[in-house]
């Protein structure tokens, strides 16, 4: 009963949208405002890749918003998770020699590959999220090799929340230069070189800081519930 | 002159900044939303004078719209902020004393981004935008629910992280719908281009984004979260919800449909619906026992006569439901807050555990004895007006149909008077009595509940108070031509 | 086949969509309806992504100085992608942490079993 209900509105909701698809050719559209993001972005942004200044410089609002709702996911995964009493500490079984050695090998190498992916993100694929994930990953690494090491929370809550003070007050700082909140204030540079695009390296750097904190608080908290 | 986007800027910086405080002084944490939210009140009051004569369009980046993201700071817009700003500040006071276990820390910086992201979302004119702030309003507030941590919050928590979690997948459907038929996100440069494409690929992506705000503006068959939510919350968190986030959502529909779509053929359907979920409402709050499942039902009914008020989609109409969203955000927050002492005092959320206790807590009863009042719409209180000026306007519409419907409201306001005359019944004359010694609330939660009083009578015997305002925000909502002129010029 | 061809990604898009619709709706385990959700949300992602794409597309990145811009894909649903991917990961955290309190509090999983609040 639940299951044909269910497929019947499926098939409507199928059918209303591909009347809706149909007026959205595949692989044939260039939108007003991409093709204007594609010609104008160097000149404008000095970030060779388009995504990073849609991402922080024209949309550069929505990405403050996004970076809030991972730091609410945080906040509200510990305010969830943690408890009170301190509960019998798990019996922990150590890792084996060649996950142990093999993480801890790991672990510097994913870190300046993360660090990389933040710092290039205006000029490669990549970015703060990006290197912030792989940065955690690499924690998880961590947490699975060498199993009796935790981060150090105080720390990691300093970091999320100074990581998120610094893209406010650079928004706040383009407010006092030049009137309009999140200006990109700073010297353009020249194209492709790492020194450029004014904001956006130290947004995406602060955001790779935040992000990587905060992913990895999150598999902290859950790995201490579990 | 002042910029709207620090009513977002600074709450946020401040939120994020919490940790920081608390790490050197650890009270500093619920100290920092009052004084964040008194900074709103203040720009949003500062800003309102301005923008009623002109509306302050400011983008963020400094490009052209639409190649950047706006701030629309209509009369419409900096209303709500300023509302949002007023309740939210008397809930946090409120808060100082009441939320006493949990991480307090944590408490206080979803709160402040709750508030944030519902200012967010009245002042974006980007629809991508809205679903990012309305994202960040929906998951602090699954958050807040689950934050006693007892069985009746985690699991009201998950159904309202499912429910909600879909709505706004249908949402983000919609808003690529939407892109890929007019290559912009801008609300202002997709509703000047929204008759170049054929009316029947609109009507699903406007069906799919109303659908999702319909779940967080629990409108009828979207609403089946909203009980549990609201009643197993903390009582300041339930103020909130109910005061604050489903008119927000109600916001981003009437923006949506009025706005963007500037749809008239879905209006009707819209007036039916809220009545609707008036008298679902309204029917299953009268068959409560639980105080707060009960106030959380007649929250839905409130939702549908304001629903079914902006659906009249007259300027009368609209200004009496923007002036019955105003009013039931006062009298539902002071009803929780008010609420939230009785059950601490009682000890169970239960009507039959509340006999007598207008003795001992005089003040807080009252409190709430005036809060269901204004609800139900008797004079002198806030609701009279509101509600009256809806009754006006369904009979100004000089058509049938809506008089029918007015009927069936004014049938479910009366089983609202029914049960909170019942409960003001409990308060006052039931229970033998007793000699227990009299406990109020303490100061810090007597002193926002004596101003929302004083709010709901002064604005309820002098209605002009508002009224100037309402009608140019309810002429932003209607003139949608404007709109686009004020933004793209 | 051109059919095919042309709307490939988004019959994906949407099937993935369709799945996790149906996984939600019919589902009683809680764990697998956030798998549900996790897939739906890949579904919208994929569909936002196709939405901006051009035949014979490149990423519009400018590795090198004269590149051609000509078939470089629309990068602004590549941002709300990314905006789109990390909310959903948000969602999912929150969910999840959710789940292992209920399991605590209930032990069990099943969303029909879980029955304190009712209409």
């Amino acid at each position: 009963m639940r299951r044909a209900v269910t497929i019947i509105l499926l098939i409507i909701l199928a059918l209303g949208i591909s009347r809706s698809l149909a007026k959205i050719p595949f692989g044939a559209h260039k939108t007003k405002v991409g093709k204007y993001y594609i010609n104008e972005g160097i000149e404008e942004t000095g970030a060779t890749n388009i995504v990073t200044s849609v991402v922080l410089n024209y949309r550069g609002f929505d990405t403050l918003g996004e970076i809030t709702v991972l730091f609410i996911a945080a906040i509200g995964l510990g305010a969830v998770l943690t408890t009170n009493v301190k509960g019998e500490t798990r019996k922990i079984q150590p890792a084996s020699l060649v996950l142990y050695t093999g993480c801890r090998l790991l672990f510097p190498l994913i870190l300046v590959f993360g660090t990389y992916i933040f710092i290039h993100g205006h000029l490669t694929p990549g970015g703060g999220f990006q290197g912030g994930a792989i940065i955690a990953s690499g924690f998880l690494l961590i947490y699975l090799g060498c199993r009796e090491r935790r981060i150090n929370r105080v720390a990691s809550n300093l970091i999320e929340s100074l990581g998120g003070l610094t893209f406010v007050l650079i928004g706040l700082l383009g407010l006092v230069f030049g009137s309009y909140f999140l200006l990109n204030f700073l010297p353009k540079g020249t194209a492709n070189t790492l020194l450029s695009a004014g904001i956006i390296p130290i947004i995406y750097i602060a955001i790779g800081f935040k992000v990587g904190s905060e992913l990895t608080s999150i598999i902290d908290n859950l790995i201490e519930e579990s | 002159m002042v910029n709207p986007v620090l009513l977002i800027a600074v709450p946020l910086g401040l939120a994020f900044a919490i940790p920081l405080f608390a790490f050197f002084w650890r009270p500093a944490a619920k100290y920092i939303p009052p004084a964040a939210l008194v900074f709103n009140l203040v720009v949003s009051i500062l800003l309102l004078a301005q923008v009623l004569e002109n509306p302050l369009i400011v983008s963020i980046g400094g490009w052209q719209p639409p190649f950047c993201i706006i701030l629309v700071a209509g009369p419409l817009g900096v209303l709500f902020s300023a509302i949002i700003a007023l309740v939210g500040l008397l809930v946090s006071v409120y808060a100082l004393d009441y939320i006493k276990e949990g991480p307090a820390e944590k408490y206080n910086m979803l709160f402040l981004l709750l508030l944030t992201g519902a200012t967010g979302v009245v002042l974006t004119g980007d629809i991508f935008n809205l679903f990012v702030f309305f994202e960040i309003l929906c998951i602090s507030s699954y958050a807040l629910v689950a934050y006693l941590r007892d069985k009746a919050g985690i699991e009201s928590a998950i159904k309202y992280l499912i429910q909600g979690a879909v709505g706004s997948s249908l949402l983000l459907i919609g808003i690529g719908l939407l892109y890929g038929l007019f290559g912009t996100l801008n609300m202002a440069d997709i509703a000047q281009n929204i008759k170049s494409v054929s009316p029947v690929s609109v009507f699903v992506p406007m069906v799919l984004i109303i659908a999702g705000l319909g779940v967080e503006a629990a409108i009828f068959p979207l609403n089946a979260w909203l009980p549990d939510a609201h009643s197993s919350a903390p009582s300041s968190i339930s103020a909130i919800l109910s005061g604050i986030a489903i008119e927000v959502g109600l916001y981003a529909v009437a923006r949506v449909i009025f706005t963007i779509f500037g749809a008239s053929s879905i209006l009707l359907f819209l007036s039916l619906l809220g009545i609707l979920t008036l008298l679902i409402g309204e029917m299953c709050a009268f068959s409560q026992n639980n105080i707060k499942r009960m106030l959380a039902y007649s929250s839905i009914g409130q939702i549908g006569l304001i629903l079914f008020a902006l659906a009249i989609a007259t300027s009368y109409g609209v200004t009496g439901g923007l002036f019955q969203m105003i009013s039931h955000t006062l009298s539902k927050a002071l009803l929780f807050l008010a609420a939230g002492y009785m059950i601490y005092q009682a000890g169970s959320m239960e009507m039959s555990a509340l006999e007598g206790l207008g003795k001992k807590m005089p003040l807080t009863c009252l409190a709430f004895t005036i809060g269901a009042f204004s609800l139900v719409g008797l004079p002198p209180f806030i609701g009279f007006p509101s509600k009256f000026l809806i009754v006006q306007s369904a009979l100004a519409a000089k058509e049938t149909f809506f008089s029918v419907l007015i009927g069936l409201a004014l049938l479910g306001t009366v089983i609202e008077g029914a049960y909170f005359f019942r409960v003001v019944q409990v308060l006052y004359f039931k229970g033998e009595e007793t000699n227990t010694p009299r406990k109020d609330a303490p100061v810090t939660a007597l002193i926002p509940m004596f101003i929302f009083v004083v709010l709901s009578i002064v604005v309820g015997i002098y209605p002009k108070l508002v009224t100037d305002v309402l009608n140019s925000a309810a002429s932003e909502l209607i003139n949608r031509l404007d709109y686009i002129r004020n933004i793209l010029g | 086949m051109s059919f095919l061809n042309s709307y490939i990604y988004y019959i994906g898009a949407f099937g993935l969509i369709l799945v996790g619709f149906y996984i939600i709706l019919v589902k009683h385990n809680l764990i697998k309806v956030i798998v549900g959700l996790g897939i739906l949300d890949t579904g919208v992602n994929l569909f936002l992504i196709s939405v901006g794409y051009i035949t014979k597309g490149t990423a519009p990145i400018f590795s090198r100085p004269g590149i051609d811009s000509e078939y470089m894909v629309d990068p602004v649903p590549q941002a709300l992608v990314l905006t789109a991917i990390v909310i959903g990961v948000a969602v999912l955290a929150l969910a999840l942490s959710l789940a292992i309190r209920l399991y605590q509090h209930y032990g069990t999983l099943n969303l029909r079993k879980i029955r304190e609040q009712r209409w």
